[in-house]
């Protein structure tokens, strides 16, 4: 089909060309961003967390009484020796905080003492020895704490952990020749923390996107900590015994000290229910974006429907004309759908512009990171068969008007 | 040329049938002017529109250029409209949104003419009707008689056999009919065969022959005077 003079007949319609053009436009740009956003919240929440995940949960333990950092410590040792009691537990660690808990601590760390800016920000785990075993975290380069490495500490007195088990995100980020281990950095304080072994994954703690350029850096000390308030005890069962064992550890805390709390509803969370409770803003994010792309690709639709069926309804005498000339039911179909691809070029062209504002501006107001071209690609190419599945219908329905048309009295 | 042996055309609706033609016969030969006269709905259209293949007929046979059509599918319908037939339209038809030369070319596009030759087609056609200059201009900016002959000039463009025009100069005062019917003269000389339908005596007149139909059946004046002479009076008073 020839598009010089589809062109020109446009020319004496510009209004709906343009309105059509703009609704094209603007859906691609919204789109564009919104699945752009949708998959990185998507790949978010499936990313692995490194542990364990099928075999873990975990218990938050809240004192019903203040405890000096002594007291603390000496509880904490008896509620480890509790819980390795229980049937079908394997491993436990006491820990400040565990992969996708929100929130959390966080260190930033440099690589000289005197450094002023950081050269990363990594999430901070406090575990003993048994902190890998507990996680089911597989070294892949060096060797785990010794018990002898491993400090107790209160919540205010001063950590200077001598050695870390580092992610190797981290690791990588610090030393990218992959010569990390054996290596030292800094966290907060003066004295260098050596790098004695790397995890192949560690997620942090903390889910925000204020995250997301430190993703995957962690690193765990040796240090039993000691908080007034509490803590989290990490516990990997045998293959199986999950469920069970869920339910027999507050048990077997309880009877053996009572003053302690443990909410019923969120005091024990498998890791399932970690991960699932991490990723439901994500998830709510993510559903909400697919309505609206929904939402707004249905109205564009419907908006070519209803143009292209009033322009239809319009040319009926102008079809019959055409038809009498020797144009073919193909000729008139084509029309109408060459008529749409090029509206729709000219709104995908300008939605493109369009679609980079809109990523600048969630790249510098939120922490977006830059659209990658194939959104756009896939964006263009989902509005030109939108396109021209919505304008398929009327074209056909044009495309049978009779070439009798042409002498009805106008 | 154009040959039609006990054609009809039934138009059934819920409630009744018509016959717009009823055993009709009519023989039109190559390069003959023929001029279609009678009253009003006595079929003069209906006839113009299955000899153009715009429409398809109920019985009878109809032979264009020695094929039965009565078998062609629509794709080949259209090839035969665009290839051999010129219409001129009552109503001009021509399409508000391209322009003059636009206009002209829209038949030699759906022949698949290459761009060079629809030029020099177009630019012959207007020069012919006298409206070269105004190639750029919409319809909405011409007369009745300059449309009309925008219309004679798509009809001409592609060189057709056939011309079929239905009251041509329907529309149009009596200066701008004498116009167009001089082009329509100029064209047959030139060899194509014509079938116009008019209302008007005079125009009837020029043509080589008179085929009149009434109530869908034709009747040929030129072999009876005395019809001739109560058709141009009865014509004369329906006009009046
Ligand atoms: N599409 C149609 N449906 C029903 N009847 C029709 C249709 N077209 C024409 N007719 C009828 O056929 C007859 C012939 O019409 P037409 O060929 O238009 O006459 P003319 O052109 O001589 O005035 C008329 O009675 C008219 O009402
Ligand atoms: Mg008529």
């Amino acid at each position: 089909m020839d598009i010089q003079p589809i062109l020109a007949a446009l020319r004496r319609h510009k209004a709906g060309t343009i309105l059509i053009a703009l609704q094209i436009a603007l859906t691609l740009a919204i789109v564009c961003n919104a699945l752009f956003i949708i998959h990185q919240r998507l790949s978010r929440m499936n990313e692995p967390s490194g542990v364990d995940e099928a075999n873990i949960f975990v218990i938050q333990n809240l004192w019903g009484e203040q405890y000096s950092t002594q007291e603390a410590l000496e509880r904490i040792q008896e509620d480890l020796a509790a819980l390795r009691q229980v049937p079908g537990v394997q491993d436990v660690t006491p820990s400040n905080q565990y992969p996708f808990k929100g929130g959390g601590w966080d260190n930033l760390i440099t690589l000289k003492p005197d450094q002023r800016t950081e050269t990363t920000d990594a999430s901070y785990f406090a575990g003993d020895e048994h902190f890998l075993g507990a996680l089911g975290e597989k070294l892949i380069a060096g060797r785990d704490f010794r018990p002898d490495e491993v400090q107790s500490r209160g919540l205010r007195e001063k950590m200077n952990p001598s050695v870390a088990i580092v992610s190797k995100p981290l690791a990588d980020k610090l030393y990218p020749h992959g010569d990390a281990l054996g290596k030292s950095f800094y966290a907060m304080t003066s004295a260098p923390v050596t790098i004695v072994g790397i995890v192949d994954v560690l997620q942090r703690s903390d889910v925000g996107t204020w995250s997301v350029p430190y993703a995957g850096e962690s690193m765990v000390v040796p240090i039993r900590m000691a908080m007034p308030w509490g803590g989290y005890y990490i516990v990997r069962t045998k293959p199986g015994q999950l469920t069970a064992a869920m339910r027999a550890a507050p048990k077997a805390l309880y009877a053996e000290n009572r003053m302690r709390m443990i909410d019923s509803k969120d005091g024990v969370l498998s890791f399932a229910e970690v991960r699932h409770r991490a990723f439901e803003r994500d998830r709510g994010m993510a559903i909400l974006m697919s309505i609206i792309c929904a939402v707004l690709l249905a109205i564009t639709a419907a908006g070519i429907v209803g143009l292209t069926s009033f322009w239809v309804g319009q040319r009926r005498r102008q079809i019959g004309v055409r038809r009498a000339l020797g144009a073919t039911h193909r000729d008139i179909l084509s029309y109408f759908m060459t008529e749409n691809l090029l509206i729709s070029l000219a709104g995908v062209a300008l939605g493109v512009l369009l679609t980079f504002g809109l990523n600048l501006w969630l790249v510098t107001r939120f922490t977006l990171s830059v659209l990658p071209l194939t959104y756009v690609l896939g964006g263009i190419v989902i509005l030109l068969l939108l396109g021209q599945g919505a304008v398929f219908a009327p074209a056909l329905r044009a495309s049978r008007v009779p070439p009798i048309e042409a002498t009805r009295p106008a | 040329m154009l040959k039609m042996t006990h054609l009809s055309k039934v138009y059934r609706t819920e409630v009744v049938e018509t016959y717009a033609l009823r055993d009709f016969n009519i023989d039109v030969k190559e390069g003959e002017f023929v001029a279609v006269t009678g009253p009003s709905g006595s079929g003069k259209t209906t006839f113009l529109t299955i000899a153009g293949l715009l429409e398809t007929f109920t019985g009878g046979t109809y032979h264009l250029d020695n094929l039965d059509v009565s078998n062609l599918d629509d794709n080949a319908r259209s090839k035969i409209r665009n290839e051999k037939i010129g219409f001129i339209f009552q109503a001009f038809n021509l399409i508000p949104d391209l322009n003059v030369f636009d206009n002209v070319e829209v038949p030699l596009r759906y022949r698949g003419m290459k761009a060079p030759e629809r030029k020099e087609r177009i630019m012959g056609a207007l020069e012919r009707v006298g409206l070269a200059s105004r190639a750029k201009h919409y319809p909405a900016e011409l007369s009745g008689g300059q449309q009309q002959r925008v219309a004679i000039a798509r009809a001409l463009a592609g060189s057709p056999r056939l011309l079929l025009a239905d009251e041509p100069t329907g529309n149009l005062d009596t200066q701008m009919a004498r116009g167009v019917m001089e082009l329509l003269e100029e064209i047959h000389r030139d060899g194509a065969t014509i079938v116009m339908v008019t209302h008007d005596p005079e125009l009837a007149a020029r043509a080589q022959r008179n085929v009149h139909i009434i109530d869908g059946q034709v009747v040929d004046l030129a072999e009876d005077p005395r019809f001739h002479t109560a058709y141009a009076a009865a014509a004369g008073q329906v006009r009046g």
